[in-house]
């Protein structure tokens, strides 16, 4: 597990969400990268409930990526994560009475995998209540496990196939206080893929976005 | 004439040798044409006898006379400068025609040319005759008779000294770290850990190395079964590219008398690659070519490049 920056993309003038990703995946053929099978990330929304000491109401993301389809991660808006088995799921719903879980927020990426040398490029249809919003770009760079160290390296290759909408260092990576480095598991990854969600779930609704 | 002995050839005189040569074939010519012709019709045999003889006296005498002048005037004609490099080639340049035929401009091309392979070559020499590329233990043997001692006793070297080395080597370099092992009886292997880069997997036989493997920082080194794992590649392309280039560093920094040079020259290489990814290439300036950083570094600037980029 290397460096992964995940990354919204802008659709294309006058192009549908479909459209858009078919000129990216020409642009990744051409470049030379090879399709590898596909990929999901979904992410389901709890409201903790019954807070006694009357605080506004945290809300629990429970995420899945196919990448690592045993566990399961559960994430506290701005609190501590945890990685779980992949029946975390049962669990919250014997949780019930604390967590509620928020229908019709639950949001997926789904999209094809391709690889090209030692990177690992991820485009997905981000979903929401079955209605494509946007985009999601997901760029691994496997050998190294610094984000500062290969960060100029990995624009240059998104550069090469995104164009000049390339986006800054994932904040995840530029908040860490020292060291930069990447932990094997894919709470990172997770993280940026959540923020993306967030914006996505946010932005309107635009006319003629919608598949 | 004075000032034409000055340029170390004498025009006038050598002209006049050239007609002095010619007046020699023609009277020799004389000679042989008066010898083939035989003795002419005379009245008696005696005049006849006479005629020839004195002839053929006259014909030599002028034989003698042209040599002789031509003796004189090769003594004036002088020898051409030794000083000149190219002898009497040199006096091409003096050639008129030699705007037509560039002989001149070849012959001193081809004479530059041929000094520097004399002077490459001699340097190639001396460089293969201190750097020898036999590496294994029976080919060292086998040369053990030319240089006896010295190499032989590099190999059987103590293990306690192997560790002072490498222990020295591992001091100089902060960012990286050198943890020795011996796997198999006293050959060391030796796992580099080069920030958070690179692991090199280093296997020894006494102070030389005999082959390195590198992988990735998030590697495994270990097999399953917990031994260092000396054999299999690294999944990442960009890693085998720079096992392909350590190879061929072990080539490169060959010192049979000196092996702790060697090891540490080695490990200064190796120590380059702790900005694998952070560098882009000194020549074309870009970070990526076909997918992979510069995975190449030169051997005596440790500069990167990419692989299609070096010379
Ligand atoms: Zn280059």
């Amino acid at each position: 597990m290397g460096v992964t920056c995940v990354c919204q993309l802008p659709l294309a003038e006058g192009k549908s969400v479909q459209q858009t990703i078919d000129i990216l995946h020409k642009k990744l053929e051409q470049l030379g990268a090879v399709k590898q099978g596909s990929f999901t990330v979904d992410c389901e929304t709890y409201h903790a409930t019954g807070n006694a000491s009357g605080q506004p109401t945290k809300l629990l993301y429970v995420m899945h990526n196919s990448e690592t389809p045993l566990s399961c991660l559960a994430l506290f808006e701005g609190g501590p994560c945890l990685t779980a088995d992949g029946n975390f799921d049962v669990l919250m719903i014997k949780l019930k009475s604390h967590f509620q879980n928020a229908k019709g927020h639950k949001v997926e990426s789904r999209g094809s995998r391709y690889r090209y040398c030692d990177f690992l490029i991820k485009v997905g249809a981000v979903t929401m209540s079955s209605s494509a919003r946007g985009i999601s770009v997901e760029v691994e760079y496997c050998p190294c496990v610094v984000p500062g160290d290969c960060w100029n390296l990995m624009k240059e290759f998104m550069q090469s196939f995104l164009g000049p909408s390339i986006p800054e260092l994932p904040s995840v990576f530029s908040s860490k206080p020292e060291g930069l480095y990447a932990p094997v598991d894919c709470v990172d990854t997770m993280t940026q893929y959540l923020e993306l969600f967030g914006r996505v779930r946010k932005q309107q609704v635009l006319p003629g976005t919608t598949r | 004439m004075a000032d034409a002995m000055n340029v170390g050839v004498n025009l006038e005189a050598f002209s006049q040798a050239i007609t002095a040569i010619q007046a020699l074939r023609s009277s020799v010519t004389r000679v042989f044409d008066s010898l083939k012709d035989g003795m002419k019709n005379k009245e008696t045999l005696e005049g006849r006898e006479k005629v020839f003889i004195t002839e053929f006296q006259d014909n030599l005498q002028s034989v003698n006379r042209d040599l002789n002048e031509l003796e004189r005037l090769s003594t004036l004609v002088g020898r051409p400068s030794e000083s000149h490099p190219l002898h009497n080639s040199g006096l091409l340049s003096l050639d008129p025609v030699q705007d037509k035929t560039p002989l001149y401009s070849q012959l001193l091309q081809a004479y530059k040319w041929s000094n520097k392979l004399q002077y490459h070559a001699g340097l190639a020499s001396s460089l293969l005759n201190q750097q020898s590329l036999k590496r294994s233990a029976n080919q060292m043997g086998a040369s053990a008779k030319r240089r006896p001692k010295v190499q032989p006793s590099t190999l059987v070297l103590p293990p306690q000294y192997v560790d002072d080395v490498i222990s020295r080597i591992g001091r100089m370099f902060p960012d990286m770290s050198i943890e020795l092992f011996r796997p198999n009886g006293t050959s060391a292997v030796l796992l580099v850990t080069l920030g958070k880069v690179l692991k090199a997997v280093v296997v020894m036989r006494s102070l030389f190395i005999d082959r390195t493997i590198v992988r990735g920082f998030n590697e495994n080194v270990h097999s399953e079964d917990g031994k260092l794992d000396i054999w299999s590649k690294s999944n990442y392309q960009v890693f085998q590219k720079v096992t392909d280039h350590a190879t061929t560093a072990l080539l490169h920094y060959q010192l049979p008398q000196m092996p702790d040079v060697v090891v540490r020259s080695f490990m200064t290489w190796l120590r380059s690659y702790i900005k694998l990814f952070q560098t882009p290439c000194q020549r074309c300036g870009k970070f990526l070519q076909e997918g992979l950083p510069p995975t190449w570094r030169d051997f005596r600037t440790l500069e990167a490049f990419h692989d299609t980029c070096r010379q």
